[in-house]
């Protein structure tokens, strides 16, 4: 009791001695100002792990907010579930000069749903609050805890965690009982930490920085985990809810998922079982089993979210997707792996961070705040293949842009591997256009132009084929930005392979498409495929990053009205050489035949900052040689 | 030619589905629903109502309710209409009390691998109740077994004590419909007025003739009659949503029910709810999130005695009473007619609602001496209001309306951003309906809005090729507050210029000044000396040279050929570019465009080029003006065509040469 009294006087004088720091504008550090939509003038964070099974989570923060831009950082978003409680939320809003306007506590806050909109049901909610205050700069100071039931994970420790925002001072201390094992790692930190013993004789472990400026969003910018400021923290013991275990590697935290979370939730009805021997009984190849096996999967499942309690990190059982024939991507990849081991072929889980930019498990250090989806691997000798299983379209063994080239974690029984899903390469993403057209005098152009799309470039038309032809009809007037376009015919034909192939092939007209003046025609001969310029970044801090490359060929044959046109200035011909891409572009004229081609090549890759401002002149180049307006003139 | 007549089979069937007052039975499918391969009347439709029936009336168990049953069957032909297979429920709830759904029940009917037809029944345990906010909770729940050409059907019971405003039902919806039927039952106690939306009829013919049943509402002794309608509807083609319409609220087709009295079930007597606007001015006179805030204005004489102090003219005083209410309560993004804290609370808060605000700032008006006045109406998003009488569940938004020396003003404060006289665009909707303590209220127009860019552009090419010279812009409207928003995003003018030059890659900055951006009720005045990469060098003897250097329409907004609803574009616009350039000493002009002139029907907007020479400099002005905010669907084809000229005429580049 003694030592509860101790804490809460500790904790009022703690409040107290940042209630009086001064909190005018005009004493931020004027270095920290340039790009700076907000500022955190103060922000101390801690986690505290109370016993094997709990830990407390406290924030004392103050920013102060420039401009409407930042208004997003000043909102206040405390993520609670049933394993989560919320204590004592409180703050004040200041003016610019540091003049106290008002207060606020948990009454102002609002309490809501914080499942996705795909989402059927997930249990956590958000308790939210954005102050109201019309002038800028203003600064809202707060301090809040929450008490959470596990110790499998804890929060990163971002001291910036958005662009335009800057660091005045923040510390993170992490407390824990000398038997309390931790991993942890510092990434771009220049102060390492501190470590040392706290009055209750727990360790502590304190990280803090101080007056980092704001950085800006950059396009082509690689995953900020390479440049931002951050520290991760894993146990090595830990509790989550009824069930414990440890872990110092992938392997072992592999190992633990699949004992205690995966085995035993595959089992199937027999007649289930009876049901996918019946399938595959006759297709010997092991690989055309498994084709068969995950079609039969996408045709009678759909995607649909559910996280419950350890929901989050369990699938639900096969025998419920297997009755309802729905599931998230964990319950999904569950299922047909169990479908697939009753025609005795391996698969592996795979955790990973999907999106369209690649993140990679970090190989050195385990923990489970990596990942956010879920597949499923096929080992198959020399050939191992890759399932998406929320997808009711995807050709069997294709990844595409959400999952491809990086590292993820399989959980099998003997323990968690890393692996590496695939890349697709510039050369294979490739998209092949053909188009023969007639230009007539009157500025008309007609005829056929087809379309082969491949690799990731699969999915640029994709969408559009599962809709009807009179819906496809008016939606590619959208895709193709040539006015007054009139479709004769449109016809597309899929290959759904691994390297999947969609042909698409168009018969048009469109009016006016050349400008008439005089005895000049006024047209672009890139009729189909116009870049668009990147955003210029001065003085770039971080490196640039492709994330994925392409190629795309293009060759237009426009039949004249006649023999006796000539180019009015010069045709263009192009050719531009760097080592994240390559384009030319031409123009010639043959009799009544003109013919234009186009080839762009951009190289996935990380390329040093400086590389940005050749990149920007690239596309500009690019820009102008798509946009070159042919004058042609009548002899 | 049996074959073929096999495949007609499920059309004709569903064609031939009689309507009924009855619900359909739950729980049976035919196999020819399930063999359908597409719906004959939309063979785009990726999933169709096969029928649609509901039921609602005013219950009088332990309270009074509405009880509402629902009951659909779905047909999904392919992945696309999978999501007609997650359904959510809305309900609204308060802390005491609210509505409740039970009696869930759902079940799949699908052809399974081996070729028969199985049903999967939804588990009440699979239903989710999801509280989204303190209004509202959603019922959640995913049909099993959805695949390829399966058939959904679905049903619960709806329970609400919120009789004053009847279960609505929507006829129209993302997917087509075979039949849709909705049977209401009335007591005579509560006489409610129904209006039926959008363009679709109703079923006519004796079966939907309104029916009585006699004595069957009995509360606390008192019985009453019933009055049975019977509304259907066949045939009901998807709404389709097209771009620059205002809310498809205004055009989907939907019965809606406002309570207009009703007789008290303890005194016996009649109770008016909403009947005709001097009704309603009364009620809102007294109303406390209304009227009674609208007599406030003592609360801020002596808050605006700084605000007012060396204004003489009324203008500069409601200026300056609009900046001042604008600056001390921000706007929670609640949109509403009706106070949430009341002016009081929300001014010492510094944030409420719309009405919080604009009332406020009518009340401040009237107490600095402004002929000030409430106009209610509905924003763009909630769609239009019905004119013949009163439906106040149909406004969502007030705004101030100030007479100034003989001139009105339409004001609102929610936005820092907006200048004196200038409406949000959410606001541009419509017409507005005048309240005042005083005097009987009526209906007003808004005036147009206005946007407009004026550009001046003045050049010299220099002998490296480059343009130099000066960007002047002259901002009005909401082209004004969109640029003037953009600049608040940054710290300083500095840090903006720094954002716009990287983003035109071809035009270098070397120093912007931007005038006004505090000033709202001015022009926005941007001036930049740049400089523009156009040749690498002047060597070659021919030069083409497109004089639209800024805005350049390439696409056409328009493609599709024909339209359903009218282009709302909620303001007028006008766009003028003169482009000045100086060529060197020995160069001119040898080509250039021709003039164009073009105008829409009806003064409905120009699009003018004009082109200049004289020795080595020349001069091009365009003019794109849309003086209408609205345009009919029958108007389409001319804007459609107008786009098409611009972009041709902008396609055309001029030549010079190297004397």
């Amino acid at each position: 009791m003694k030592h509860l009294y101790f804490l809460i006087i500790l904790l009022a004088a703690g409040l107290a001695a940042r209630a009086q720091q001064n909190l005018d504008v005009s004493l931020v550090p004027k270095q920290l100002l340039p790009y700076a939509s907000s500022v955190i003038r103060y922000c101390d964070e801690s986690v505290q792990v109370d016993d094997p099974g709990s830990q407390t989570y406290r924030i004392k923060k103050a920013i102060t907010i420039f401009n409407s831009s930042g208004d997003s950082d000043a909102e206040i978003l405390v993520w609670h579930d049933k394993s989560t409680s919320i204590r004592s939320i409180k703050g004040l809003v200041y003016d610019g000069s540091g003049k106290l306007l008002s207060k606020f506590s948990e009454s102002n806050f609002e309490d809501a749903y914080a499942g996705n909109n795909f989402s059927l049901f997930e249990d956590t909610r958000v308790m939210h609050f954005r102050p109201a205050v019309v002038d800028y700069p203003y600064t809202i100071a707060y301090e809040y805890e929450t008490r959470e039931k596990q110790t499998l994970y804890f929060s990163r420790w971002l001291p910036a965690n958005n662009t335009n925002m800057a660091v005045e001072h923040s510390t993170f201390t992490f407390i824990c009982k000398p038997g309390f094992n931790i991993r942890y790692k510092e990434v771009n930190l220049p102060v390492k930490v501190q470590t040392g013993t706290n009055k209750a004789g727990m360790n502590t472990f304190t990280w803090q920085v101080s007056n980092l400026k704001a950085t800006r969003e950059e396009p082509y910018s690689a995953d900020p985990e390479t440049f931002l400021a951050m520290v991760k923290i894993a146990p090595v013991n830990f509790k989550y809810g009824a069930l414990n275990g440890s872990f110092n590697n992938w392997n072992e935290l592999g190992k633990w998922m699949y004992t205690r979370l995966l085995a035993g939730r595959q089992v199937l009805a027999p007649a289930t079982v009876a049901d996918v021997k019946e399938l595959v009984k006759d297709i010997p190849d092991e690989k055309a089993r498994a084709k068969k096996i995950y079609e039969y999967m996408q045709q009678r499942t759909r995607y649909i979210s559910i996280q419950i309690g350890i929901g989050g990190f369990q699938p639900f059982p096969a025998t419920d997707v297997d009755r309802l024939n729905y599931g998230d991507c964990k319950a999904l990849v569950n299922y047909t792996q169990a479908l697939l081991a009753a025609a005795n072929i391996p698969s592996y889980y795979c955790v990973v961070e999907a999106g369209s930019r690649k993140v990679n498990f970090d190989p050195v250090f385990a923990s489970m705040n990596d990942g956010n989806h879920v597949i499923l691997c096929l080992p198959f000798k020399n050939d191992t293949t890759w399932l998406e299983c929320t997808s009711q379209k995807m050709p069997f063994g294709y990844l595409g842009d959400f999952t491809d080239d990086r590292t993820v974690l399989a959980c099998t029984p003997e323990g968690g591997m890393i692996l590496h899903t695939p890349k697709y390469i510039a050369e294979k993403n490739l998209q092949v256009r053909k188009a023969e057209l007639t230009l007539d005098s009157a500025g008309e152009v007609a005829g056929s132009m087809k379309t082969v799309y491949k690799g990731t470039q699969y999915e640029n038309q994709e969408e559009l084929t599962y809709e009807a032809p009179a819906d496809q009809l008016k939606q590619i007037k959208k895709t193709y930005h040539i006015n007054n376009l009139e479709i004769g015919r449109l016809k597309f034909d899929k290959i759904k392979n691994i390297y999947p192939e969609l042909n698409e092939e168009l018969q048009f007209s469109a009016r006016n498409y050349a400008s008439i003046a005089g005895s000049k025609l006024h047209f672009t001969p890139n009729l189909a495929n116009r870049s668009r310029g990147i955003r210029e970044v001065r003085n770039r801090l971080t490196d640039v990053c492709i994330q994925r490359g392409y190629t795309d060929e293009d060759e237009i044959i426009y039949t004249l009205p006649a023999n006796n046109y000539r180019h009015e200035k010069k045709p263009i011909a192009i050719s531009i050489d760097k080592p994240f891409g390559k384009y030319t572009a031409s123009l010639t004229l043959q009799g009544n035949k003109l013919i234009y081609k186009r080839n762009m090549k951009l190289i996935d890759g990380t390329y040093p900052k400086e590389t940005y401002a050749e990149m920007v002149k690239f596309f500009e180049d690019i820009v102008d040689a798509d946009n070159y307006s042919a004058i042609l003139v009548k002899e | 030619m049996k074959k073929f007549l096999l495949a007609l089979a499920p059309a004709i069937f569903a064609l031939c589905t009689s309507v009924n007052a009855q619900d359909f039975d739950y729980g049976k499918f035919s196999y020819d629903e399930l063999n359908s391969k597409s719906y004959n009347n939309d063979t785009s439709a990726h999933a169709v109502v096969l029928k649609e029936y509901g039921n609602a009336r005013i219950g009088e168990a332990d309270r009074i309710t509405v009880e509402f049953d629902y009951h659909v069957k779905i047909k999904i032909f392919d992945n696309k209409g999978f999501d007609n297979g997650n359904i959510e429920i809305p309900i609204r709830v308060n802390s005491d009390s609210g509505e409740e759904i039970t009696d869930v029940e759902g079940v799949t009917y699908y052809i399974n691998e081996k070729g028969e037809a199985v049903r999967a029944e939804l588990n009440p345990k699979n239903v989710y109740t999801v509280k989204d906010n303190i209004y509202w909770t959603t019922v959640k729940f995913a049909m099993p077994a959805v695949r390829n050409g399966c058939v959904i059907e679905y049903k619960y019971h709806l329970r609400s004590p919120y009789i004053f405003k009847f279960k609505s039902w929507d006829f129209q919806s993302d997917i087509p419909k075979v039949s849709s039927v909705y049977q209401v039952r009335l007591p005579a106690v509560y006489n409610y007025k129904i209006s039926l939306r959008g363009f679709l009829k109703l079923l006519e013919g004796k079966e939907y003739e309104p029916q009585l049943d006699r004595e069957c509402f009995s509360v606390n002794g008192i019985k009453a009659d019933c009055s049975r309608f019977l509304f259907a509807m066949k045939d009901i083609p998807a709404f389709k949503e097209e771009e620059y319409m205002t809310s498809k609220n205004n055009f989907l087709s939907a019965l809606n029910f406002e309570l207009e009295d009703y007789t008290s079930l303890n005194t016996g007597s009649k109770v008016k709810v909403t009947k005709e606007w001097k009704d309603v001015d009364r009620e809102m006179r007294t109303e406390e999130s209304f009227g009674s805030q609208l007599k406030k204005k003592d609360f801020f004489k002596d808050k605006l005695v700084p605000v007012l102090a060396g204004k003489s003219t009324n203008l500069e005083k409601a200026q300056a009473v609009y900046h001042f209410i604008q600056k001390n309560i921000k706007f929670n993004k609640i949109y509403g007619m009706y106070c949430g804290d009341g002016v009081k609370k929300s001014f010492e808060k510094h944030t409420g609602n719309s009405a919080d605000i604009n009332i406020a700032l009518i009340v401040a008006l009237k107490s600095a001496g402004i002929d000030a006045d409430a106009v209610i109406m509905s924003t763009r998003d909630h769609g239009q209001v019905t004119k013949i009488y009163p439906v106040l569940s149909e406004f969502d938004y007030v705004v101030a309306k100030a007479e100034i020396d003989g001139k009105s003003y339409f004001l609102d404060a929610t936005d820092p951003l907006l200048g004196f006289g200038m409406l949000p665009f959410r606001c541009l909707n419509d017409q507005g309906r005048v309240f005042s303590l005083e005097k009987p209220s009526f209906w007003i127009d808004f005036a147009i809005q206005k946007e407009t860019t004026t550009y001046s552009l003045d050049f010299k090419l220099q002998e490296n090729g480059k343009l130099k010279g000066t960007i002047s812009s002259y901002l009005t409207g909401y082209d004004a507050y969109r640029k003037r928003a953009q600049i608040k995003k940054f710290n300083t003018v500095d840090e903006f210029i720094e954002n716009y030059d990287e983003r035109m890659s071809k035009i270098k900055i070397l120093k912007g000044t931007i005038n006004n951006i505090d000033s709202l009720e001015a022009a926005l005045i941007e001036k930049y000396e740049v400089e523009i990469d156009v040749y690498d060098n002047l060597d070659a003897k021919k030069f083409t040279f497109n004089p639209f250097l800024l805005n350049k329409i390439t696409e056409n907004p328009f493609k599709l050929e024909e339209r359903n609803y009218p282009v709302d574009w909620g303001v007028a616009s006008t766009e003028r570019i003169t482009l000045n350039i100086e060529l060197p000493q020995n160069y001119k002009v040898e080509y250039s465009p021709k003039n164009v002139g073009l105008a829409l029907p009806d003064n409905g907007g120009r699009f003018i080029t004009n082109f200049n020479t004289t020795g080595n400099v020349f001069t091009f002005s365009h003019i794109i003006q849309l003086n209408k905010p609205v345009y009919s669907a029958s108007e389409y084809p001319y804007i459609k065509e107008l786009f098409n000229q611009i972009i041709l005429a902008q396609k055309v580049d001029l030549l010079f040469t190297k004397g």
